[in-house]
């Protein structure tokens, strides 16, 4: 059950298909754990299909059906694709995004790991899960860019309020916050983030040059 | 099954029709075609089923001439060239030929199983084949059932509840969730077609999606 969800214009735009694949991962993982944001995309897809059958409509060239019906006899007949396999896009007991690939967990600050996940190049968007072991407190930082953080295993406190397994966090650049971890376990995210890190206070700046991520 | 057909009966459909002066207001909407043409949402749902089951060619016609218009219209409305939106509302279709088995009118209704197919078609299209794969949630069957029962409902109940809460939304309201959302622009291409300032275009549509998410949870 989340108590923190992804922005509605957030939930728009996966429901739209405008959000960047990065940002999209973050959303599903988010989804495949809350039913009411589920409904939410489910009754834009369906005001997408009202506004489908009102739109005014363009012709297309004559005998386009019959061309569509004599290519699809190319196929074999009858051989309707089973459906795939239904598997929500993160499985909380298999901690794993399907279908993309994961880097090494890599050291980056005591108590604190990062590793990479691969999206196709070409967005702005980087994704990565940072690993923090209980009792963690992130130093103090903002964003140059969006943040959008999806908890997929144990938890944290911030400014907004505590974040536990399947609640998101939708953070616009300007939001500053020192996260702490909040759980017996470490606590595992998936973090979109546009733009940089920016890290503030005396520890920050201090560590500001050792973080890549 | 009963009190969904009972829902999706075209006499039923009627009455919230008359109150779509709103949209019928904007140039490019007109009068909901889908009742001009004697297409209910559930005969369309028909239409699929019988290509589902029995490869029915005829239906598969039917459904090519009401869809593949209005997906070309999207398209080019998107910003497609009219060669290539003719082309990917072909393809559209194949994939609706292809795809008939996991249609569910259980789980949504037919136009808006076949919106989600020509967004993710739009999507393919900007070479994001990978998010296509993300946004396929009609892999409900294995998600964890939501929290409260009622969070989720049927496709015929979020027919109406969607069809009711657009009404509530104001023109610029709607307006900005149809050029945003549904024709997925960009806000800079939004700001300047609406000539309005950036900021004042993204607030909007803040608001309105908020708004529409409000009206969705009111109309429980």
């Amino acid at each position: 059950m989340s108590r923190h969800h992804p922005k509605n214009t957030t939930l728009a735009e996966f429901a739209a298909g405008t959000l960047d694949e990065g940002r999209s991962l973050v959303v599903a993982s988010h989804l495949a754990l809350c039913g009411e944001c589920r409904d939410f995309v489910a009754a834009l897809e369906q005001a997408g299909g009202q506004m489908l059958t009102e739109i005014a409509t363009m012709a297309m060239a004559e005998g386009a059906a019959a061309r569509a019906l004599s290519l699809l006899d190319g196929e074999r007949p009858g051989a309707a694709r089973p459906k795939p396999a239904a598997v929500p896009v993160w499985q909380p007991e298999q901690k794993t995004l399907l279908g993309y690939e994961l880097g090494p967990w890599r050291w980056i600050a005591p108590g604190l790991h990062h590793r990479v996940v691969k999206v196709p190049p070409g967005g702005e968007t980087r994704v990565f899960m940072l690993k923090a072991v209980p009792g963690l407190r992130m130093p103090e930082h903002s964003h140059t860019g969006t943040e959008l953080t999806c908890v997929l295993s144990g938890a944290f406190i911030h400014e907004g309020g505590r974040y536990a397994v399947g609640d998101c966090d939708d953070a616009d650049e300007d939001d500053g916050h020192s996260p702490v971890i909040d759980s017996a376990e470490d606590c595992i995210c998936l973090i979109a983030m546009q733009g940089q890190l920016k890290l503030s206070g005396v520890l920050g700046r201090l560590m500001q040059p050792f973080i890549r991520i | 099954m009963q009190i969904m057909a009972l829902r999706n009966s075209p006499d039923v459909r009627a009455a919230p029709r008359q109150r779509y002066s709103k949209m019928d207001a904007l140039p490019i909407m007109s009068l909901p075609p889908a009742a001009q043409e004697g297409r209910s949402s559930a005969d369309l749902a028909r239409l699929i089923e019988a290509v589902a089951g029995a490869r029915d060619r005829e239906a598969f016609t039917v459904l090519f001439d009401y869809f593949a218009p209005r997906i070309k219209a999207l398209l080019m409305r998107s910003n497609t060239p009219a060669a290539a939106a003719e082309e990917l509302a072909q393809e559209a279709m194949l994939t609706v030929w292809r795809k008939a088995a996991q249609f569910d009118r259980a789980k949504a209704g037919a136009a808006a199983w076949i919106f989600t197919i020509a967004r993710n078609l739009r999507i393919d299209v900007a070479r994001r084949e990978q998010r296509a794969k993300v946004l396929d949630l009609e892999a409900g069957d294995d998600l964890p059932p939501p929290a409260q029962p009622d969070d989720e409902y049927d496709a015929g109940e979020r027919e109406q509840r969607v069809r009711a809460a657009l009404v509530h939304l104001s023109d610029d309201q709607l307006r900005v969730v149809r050029l945003s959302f549904f024709e997925g622009k960009a806000h800079g291409d939004i700001a300047a077609e609406l000539e309005l300032p950036l900021g004042t275009v993204k607030s909007r549509i803040r608001l309105a999606m908020s708004r529409l998410r409000e009206l969705l949870g009111d109309l429980t």
